[in-house]
């Protein structure tokens, strides 16, 4: 067996160019497969990395429309719930540069980082921040964005709450998950209800609460919801889990259309091998027979074609994913972490995404040599003989 | 010259390799051909819920309708200007709307979206004469009656003629007729009456934003500058087209780029994979070609035909992804919009445009591909290609 993988191995250097240019494309669509795949798995980033004992608690009809503030009480006193904050979604932007777009969270800075204990402010800053009524904190990368350290001011203007807002930075925090956008601006929301007058005061965006046990997620969701079911604005509360899987079917027709997508790239990569190997096959039709002639078996002569379809499978998988790793994770990951933080605040392989990616090669390489490796195979000896003479 | 019709029968003569080697570029070229058009249908979508005589007027500072809010007593003054058009009964030709966002299931998947409900007054219809209902009938003022845009339609549960859905606890709308409006994205949309719309959503006297027709699209200027320079107001007038430019930026630029990546990517692969088909055809052609140069046909006649032959092969592959992709036309593309945060149906839609710069993708890919296969083709030795 050994014996014949290396003469497969040997036969594909006696056309250097062909095989070269081989795997170079059959890389070329591994990376491309990989590259693929990692946009997609950093979407669903959020929802996999979601805290199992988080519930959040939204306005029933939409996202749009606030709950009274009042609602955070009966939520905390909810049996189950441990802990509970509250966000409101601010909307505003850098006057300098309007169109970068950053997520402007309102919250109760007393309650925020406990219920979000993956996100991580050193504990110097978040008591300057509590104490700061204009304070604010913000994530590494938009702190980079926004060319702003601890201590400077800053002001935005505002897209749903009108004016200008003046902000003091009193920290930046780190992730510990995965899942946390890195590029979010977290202030005081006293500081902006005081700003507000009317109908839009003393009202909250949603709450999010820690709950005692995982598994007891959806009876208390249920409670919650109950509670509000006869005041004038009902909720739906649900898992984080299950808030961010409901909204990727907002992208579900561009998650289809990526898979999609990434798979014709592994066709093509398999028209390209199987191509390869057929020509060999073809080339070699004489020496097949001499092989033949002198006892080898046929199951042998196709194993010594797919052998030389595995070997190049293995060395495009290699070479793809060596590509794909500094490309995706050096190159355009972290532009796109950088950037555009907000969706995709983790851009990497995964190694599901890298085990896939070698396996489909290797396999494709396998499927597409089984058609020449079969003629090879029932090759008429006598036939393919005469034709050489 | 070495006629074209014999690089055509070398091209049925290795059946299997050909096919194969078109197959990769057509599926390319479908690719390209087929992000192109979507980005195309989004462009369009967006583009063609604009009038040029419309201006929107937002509260200032707000960078979308969603995000505006206007209180009713700016409303009257807003449509008073003197370039504002007048309906022939002497009223103001104008709508102040209220957009909100609500969520419902989406059909076939287990996940829900947010659909924007658009609150519009009872003189919509008139305002936007390209708005037709096409099933159904208009709703009636002051009812909790809703009509749906096309493209929405039974694609979330609720959204057909006769279903209904809720804006708030017992307070469902129903459905009485769908439109269309040319493809726009106002078909993405659920139109129900203006009061019935803020009063379910805690909305009352205000809406999101205010719509005019002007006199004529040039009094824009003056128009912008009379509402601007009202500091009391605190407003600002876009064009509807410019201001749906802007919208559309943001998906349509993503959907661009990674269509161009991908193609990119597809390309080298397939380019590859035509050098491969190209080489090895010119290696058992050795004997061919030798008798070709033998028979005194030059160098660079040996190199056309060659590049001609893999720029026919690229061309079959091209048309055969072309055409494919025209089939695209009859899908639809539904996603986010990233400035509303609701669902929007897109149409893939193909152009003279985008079909003529598929098909040169193709003949490139043919050339690049076929460039050193060719070249070595005439850099034979006729002797020794003779000779085998």
């Amino acid at each position: 067996m050994m014996q014949l993988l290396k003469v497969s191995a040997r036969n594909l250097m006696r056309n250097k160019f062909r095989t070269l240019f081989t795997i170079l494309g059959a890389a070329v669509a591994i990376l491309a497969f990989a590259t693929l795949q990692t946009v997609l798995s950093a979407w669903n980033a959020a929802a996999e990395h979601s805290a199992k004992d988080r519930i959040a608690t939204r306005h029933k009809v939409s996202f749009v429309i606030t709950l009274p503030k009042r609602y955070i009480d009966t939520i905390r006193a909810t049996d189950g719930v441990t802990a509970a904050t509250w966000a409101n979604w601010f909307g505003a932007r850098d006057p300098n540069a309007p169109d970068s777009f950053f997520a402007t969270l309102a919250v109760d800075a007393k309650t925020f980082l406990e219920v979000y204990d993956e996100i991580e402010v050193p504990a110097d800053q978040q008591r300057a921040w509590l104490e700061d009524r204009r304070g604010a904190v913000v994530g590494d990368v938009l702190a980079k964005q926004l060319k702003v350290g601890v201590g400077d001011k800053i002001t935005l203007s505002g897209t749903i709450y009108p004016g200008d807002w003046e902000f003091n930075i009193r920290g930046i925090y780190k992730a510990t998950r995965k899942s946390v956008d890195r590029s979010q601006f977290l202030f005081h929301w006293d500081y902006m209800n005081e700003g507000l007058e009317g109908r839009g005061k003393d009202q909250i965006g949603w709450v999010i609460s820690r709950i005692d046990d995982a598994k007891r997620s959806a009876d208390i969701s249920a409670t919650i919801d109950k509670a509000f079911d006869v005041k004038d604005t009902q909720t739906v509360t649900m898992s984080e889990r299950a808030m961010n899987v409901s909204f990727m079917a907002m992208l579900s027709a561009m998650l289809t259309a990526l898979n999609v997508v990434s798979l014709i790239i592994m066709l093509i990569m398999a028209l390209i091998l199987g191509n390869t190997i057929a020509m060999g096959v073809r080339e070699r039709t004489g020496e097949y027979a001499v092989l033949r002639a002198v006892g080898f078996m046929p199951r042998q002569i196709g194993f010594l074609v797919v052998g030389e379809a595995f070997v190049i499978g293995v060395a495009s998988a290699a070479i793809g994913m060596g590509l794909a790793y500094p490309i995706v994770e050096k190159g355009l990951g972290r532009w796109l972490e950088e950037n555009m933080g907000a969706w995709f605040p983790y851009f990497r392989i995964s190694g599901e995404t890298a085990a896939m990616g070698m396996a489909l090669a290797v396999t494709l390489a396998l499927i597409a040599s089984a058609i020449p490796a079969w003629q090879a195979a029932k090759l008429n000896v006598t036939d393919a003989l005469r034709r050489v003479a | 010259m070495i006629p074209i019709s014999y690089n055509l029968r070398n091209i049925r003569v290795r059946k299997v390799t050909s096919a194969a080697a078109a197959f990769g570029l057509g599926l390319v070229v479908f690719v390209f051909a087929s992000a192109m058009m979507l980005s195309e249908g989004i462009e369009r979508t967006l583009g063609r819920s604009a009038s040029p005589d419309v201006a929107i007027v937002m509260r200032k500072g707000a960078d979308s309708e969603l995000s505006s809010s206007i209180e009713d007593s700016k409303v009257g003054i807003i449509k008073a200007d003197k370039d504002v058009a007048k309906s022939s009964d002497g009223q103001p030709l104008g709508v102040g709307e209220v957009i909100v966002v609500i969520v419902l299931d989406k059909l076939g998947t287990n996940g829900v979206a947010n659909v924007q409900i658009r609150g519009v007054p009872d003189n919509v219809l008139s305002f936007r004469n390209t708005a037709k209902i096409v099933e159904g009938r208009a709703i009636k003022p002051g009812t909790d009656e809703v009509m749906i845009g096309k493209s929405i339609r039974g694609r979330f549960r609720g959204l057909d003629i006769g279903q209904s859905f809720e804006l708030r606890k017992n307070r469902p709308v129903t459905v009485v007729g769908v439109f269309e409006d040319g493809g726009s994205s106002f078909e993405s949309e659920v139109w129900g009456d203006v009061e019935t719309v803020r009063n379910s959503s805690g909305r009352d006297g205000i809406v999101s934003a205010v719509r005019v027709k002007l006199t004529n699209a040039d009094q824009f200027d003056s128009y912008k500058a009379s509402i601007e320079s009202n500091r009391q107001l605190n407003l600002q007038v876009q064009r509807e087209s410019e201001y749906y430019a802007k919208q559309s930026e943001g998906t349509s630029l993503f959907i661009r780029v990674m269509g161009v990546l991908i193609a990119i990517f597809f390309s080298v692969g397939a380019m590859i994979g035509a050098m491969i088909t190209m080489h090895a055809s010119v290696a058992h052609r050795q004997r061919e070609i030798g008798t070709l140069r033998a028979l005194g046909f030059s160098r660079t006649s040996i190199m056309l035909s060659f590049l001609v032959e893999s720029i026919a092969l690229a061309l079959i592959g091209g048309v055969v992804g072309a055409v494919a992709s025209l089939g695209m036309q009859f899908a639809r593309f539904s996603t986010m919009n990233f400035q509303s945060w609701s669902e929007i149906v897109f149409t893939f839609d193909p152009t003279g445009e985008i079909i003529v710069s598929a098909m040169i993708l193709a003949g490139v890919m043919g050339l690049v591909g076929g460039f050193f296969p060719a070249l070595r083709a005439a850099r034979m030795s006729p002797i020794e290609a003779m000779r085998g």
